[in-house]
């Protein structure tokens, strides 16, 4: 049951954005990809929901060719949670979320009732059972992503994809997200690609990472191997740094200016707080 | 939808159907309908037999012509829901890929080279019609970019050619004779129908009428994103021609028949979804009815307001343009984000 990315090249027009990517995700894992923006992260995401066809390559879910596959075939597979999401029309987040069970009802025929009775067992499991019958637009941008959230469940896939489904969200939606997917893959055993632009998600959520940079996979593993200063420097940027907090837990910082122009943290003179974290390889700063 | 909107549309049908039944330049009261039907079920004997004339009017002009505007009302409004589900945009109308401009093109023609025939305008009209949104798709198709804004963009294009097309023949027309035809025709009016009519048109309208119905659900997954609604199973495509198809081939077959109606693919969705809400399982039908009663009753107005009969479209577009802001004044002052501001 896992997903293999082989070889891909991709692009768009004659400019090719992924070069020569390969990836293994197994199952009931979250597996995150972090790079910067443009590294290609969002163009594997299209190659591996087959809406873009990659020029050289395949991908294969459940030892399944993607390429080979109807677009029926494909969405019983893989769903996706995009970045943002807005609608034309004033549907409610019920119809919003059935609209996804088009992969496993006749063409001709809607949503029965007891498809409805499911949206709403998935609703109450994410804490959003309220929302079902509120127009989407009216919804903030978390609770549009929490019902983002519950059509891919409702789609019921064993892959999942979640194009940076943080962006725009507070710290507290953030969080909420990720334990939910991780509540998720427990209990469903699907398998999650998430692409995350925070260090810091990726090392409280995903069991695996694979860093991105300039359309190609930089290094891939264990989120503990993988993620340390070198590999975030050179992917990330060089002003950011693997500390230990007093607990034990690791986080990213940034050190004072990350690219040569832009500061991330204020100038300041006065004294700082004390600092309660130790670099990586064990010194007090 | 609420029960009270569906009795209020009831009520609103059964108030046009008798309305138009009974309104005319020759009008027939409650009485003569009831009698002209009894005479129809063959009991004119217990209730005296009408006026040859007024059965001449009733079976041969008034009745075909209002299945003639119900039908090209529903057909209108479908096609209109249709394409506003398309192009994901609640200000798309059923000519937004060129079919009213080939529609009026081909018409013109076939006044200026054909006399006027009206079977010759009927199958210029829907064969140009037919002919302007193909090659809008064929234009669209050669495109890398696959999304419905680019087949908007060739709509208009191969709308701008159709109507350069028709200024030319308007042109070059003969002022005292075919440009006045021309221009009636453009305006819309049901005052040539007959049965004839309504065998060419009402099977075209049903057919893709039932199929819109049938797989009305599918259109709620093509009003999202493009990569959403493929990565929810819909080949995007092919259902977006599939959709385009019909849709064309009703408003073609409604336009040659009466010409242009302005407005009411536009708005009769809009009112619908007020009504029904944006689930295409019901907005289809609900449209499908409100914009048949509404054209039942404005072309009632049409042809009994005044004297002469005025152009349809402009009926229409006096009472469907108010209509629709009114819409949305009470949608803001309830405070609600309505379509419109997408």
């Amino acid at each position: 049951m896992s997903l293999h990315i082989e070889n891909i090249h991709a692009g768009y027009g004659k400019a090719n954005v992924l070069d020569d990517v390969s990836l293994q995700v197994n199952q009931g894992c979250i597996c995150a990809l972090m790079g910067r923006n443009g590294s290609g992260k969002t163009t594997l995401m299209r190659c591996i929901n087959a809406v873009l066809k990659p020029a050289r390559g395949r991908v294969t879910a459940m030892g399944q060719d993607i390429t080979r596959l109807s677009r029926l075939e494909i969405a019983r597979l893989v769903s996706i949670v995009p970045q943002s999401s807005d609608t034309a029309f004033p549907f409610s987040c019920m119809e919003m979320i059935l609209m996804s069970c088009a992969n496993r009802i006749k063409a001709w025929s809607a949503p029965s009732s007891r498809e409805h009775a499911r949206v709403r067992l998935i609703l109450e499991e994410l804490e959003i059972g309220h929302l079902a019958d509120r127009p989407f637009n009216h919804l903030s941008g978390g609770e549009k992503q929490l019902v983002m959230l519950a059509r891919a469940l409702f789609q019921d896939t064993p892959f999942m994809l979640l194009d940076e489904p943080n962006a725009h969200l507070d710290f507290a939606h953030q969080h909420t997200i990720m334990e939910l997917m991780r509540g998720v893959v427990k209990k469903r055993g699907v398998t999650v690609l998430i692409t995350l632009h925070d260090p810091n998600l990726v090392l409280y959520y995903c069991d695996r990472v694979a860093m991105m940079k300039m359309g190609r996979i930089v290094t891939e593993g264990p989120t503990e191997d993988v993620m340390n200063d070198r590999v975030l420097r050179e992917v990330l940027g060089n002003g950011i740094q693997m500390e230990v907090t007093r607990k034990g837990r690791r986080v990213v910082t940034p050190m004072g200016r990350v690219t040569k122009n832009i500061s991330l943290l204020p100038d300041t003179d006065e004294e700082s707080e004390p600092c309660d974290v130790r670099t990586a390889n064990g010194t007090v700063s | 939808m609420k029960k009270r909107s569906s009795i209020i549309l009831v009520l609103f049908f059964l108030f046009s159907l008798f309305v138009s039944l009974c309104a005319g330049r020759f009008p027939i009261g409650i009485e003569g309908i009831a009698r002209l039907v009894l005479v129809g079920l063959g009991l004119d004997e217990a209730f005296g037999t009408p006026l040859h004339e007024v059965q001449l009017i009733f079976w041969n002009i008034r009745l075909p012509r209002i299945i003639m505007s119900f039908a090209v009302g529903c057909g209108i409004s479908i096609a209109g829901a249709v394409f506003q589900a398309l192009f994901r945009n609640p200000l798309a109308a059923p000519d937004i890929l060129g079919v009213t401009a080939g529609s009026c093109f081909g018409a013109a023609a076939a006044i200026m080279f054909f006399s006027g025939m009206t079977a010759a305008v009927q199958c210029s009209s829907f064969a140009f019609g037919v002919v302007a949104v193909s090659l809008a798709y064929l234009l669209a198709t050669r495109s890398w970019d696959t999304s419905a804004a680019v087949l908007v963009i060739s709509g208009i294009v191969v709308s701008a050619f159709f109507q350069a097309g028709l200024s030319v023949l308007m042109y070059i027309a003969n002022p005292y004779d075919q440009l006045a035809q021309i221009v009636f025709w453009i305006m819309g009016s049901f005052h040539a129908s007959s049965w004839a009519k309504v065998q060419t048109t009402l099977p075209i309208v049903v057919v893709g009428s039932v199929l819109i119905g049938v797989f009305s659900w599918r259109l709620n997954m093509m009003t999202q994103h493009e990569e959403q609604a493929l990565s929810m199973g819909i080949d995007v495509f092919r259902w977006r021609l599939f959709y385009v198809g019909v849709s064309t081939l009703m408003v073609a077959s409604s336009v040659a028949s009466v010409g242009t109606i302005a407005w009411v693919g536009l708005i009769m969705p809009h009112i619908a979804r007020y009504l029904a809400g944006p689930d295409h399982k019901r907005l289809i039908p609900v449209t499908a009815f409100l914009g048949g009663t509404f054209l039942m009753l404005m072309d009632t107005i049409a042809r009994s307001i005044l004297a002469n009969e005025i152009p349809i479209s402009i009926i229409t577009s006096i009472f469907g343009a108010p209509f629709l802001g009114y819409l949305v004044m009470k949608r803001r002052e309830a405070g609600v984000n309505d379509e419109l501001a997408h």
